[in-house]
């Protein structure tokens, strides 16, 4: 049995989780930012995984009848959220009624989201090293244990 | 003793770490997908289809190639639920990881079994001396 295709699936499952993470750090940035030189409003993002379908012809050609998918980033979208608007007469960016627009980032979304991954890409971790631990032991078949 | 290299337990021990290798990738695919949404975990099913390994063994005391071809293990993906509703993925990552540990655990007790075999064979080869 080939070790690598589990190395290839925990690898796939780690790349969406951490850009989960980079995707979730640049909406936390970007919390206090008001309109940029263009005028437009940063809008919160989020990525989007599905299975990779990459592995169906590697496991086929290996005889098994199923294909087992590993991860892969579907797109990273941008939500429609309401700004959220503050009222601050002072601030440059302020509209005639003196509000300032911010985008709509959640925080307790983006540290929910954060978290989740952090756990999903630790699981991918785990995964990994127990496949490690697994090879490394078939290597000693027929030695004296 | 009738004693043969290519005997039931190589057979059989063969067949069950493939299974459990199997099984431990459809694990690390359940974990990689956590985060798809829509995702339906795979599971592999392999004690079920041993019936008639158990039936040849007990009945002939051997197996043949074609009945260990016909019980190795399958990949089989979980159902569509009726509703079809898009919802988050339904892989629960602690199951999985627990279901992880127990395999790895016993893919280590299949390794000792095939050991212990071969181990035997090296008595009979060095006429019982060591």
């Amino acid at each position: 049995m080939d070790y690598r295709s589990a190395f290839q699936i925990s690898a796939s499952g780690m790349t969406v989780e951490k850009l989960r993470v980079d995707v979730t750090a640049v909406n936390l940035a970007n919390v206090h930012s008001t309109k940029g030189a263009d005028g437009k409003l940063f809008r919160p993002m989020r990525v989007v995984s599905h299975e990779s379908v990459g592995f169906a012809a590697t496991m086929r050609h290996m005889g098994f009848s199923a294909a087992l998918p590993g991860a892969a980033v579907a797109s990273v979208e941008s939500v429609d959220a309401p700004p959220r608007m503050v009222q601050d007469p002072g601030n440059p960016q302020a509209d005639e009624k003196g509000f300032v627009a911010y985008p709509g980032i959640n925080q307790v979304n983006e540290m929910v989201t954060l978290m989740t991954a952090v756990r999903a890409y630790e699981a991918n971790v785990i995964a990994m090293n127990v496949a490690k631990t697994l090879a490394v032991k078939a290597l000693e078949i027929g030695g004296n244990s | 003793m009738p004693y043969n290299i290519e005997s039931a337990t190589l057979g059989a021990v063969s067949l069950a770490l493939d299974a459990a290798s199997l099984r431990h990738q459809a694990i690390s695919s359940n974990i990689a997908n956590a985060g798809t949404p829509g995702y339906r975990p795979v599971a592999v099913s392999f004690e079920e289809h041993l019936g008639a390994l158990r039936a040849a063994l007990s009945s002939r005391g051997t197996v043949d190639a074609s009945l260990l071809a016909a019980s190795s293990a399958r990949v089989e993906r979980e159902p569509e639920k009726a509703g079809g509703t898009e919802e988050a993925s339904r892989v629960a990552v602690d199951e999985q990881v627990a279901q992880l540990s127990q395999n790895a655990v016993h893919y280590q007790a299949l390794l000792r079994a095939l050991n212990k075999q071969y181990s035997i064979l090296s008595i009979a080869i060095n006429e019982g001396k060591r």
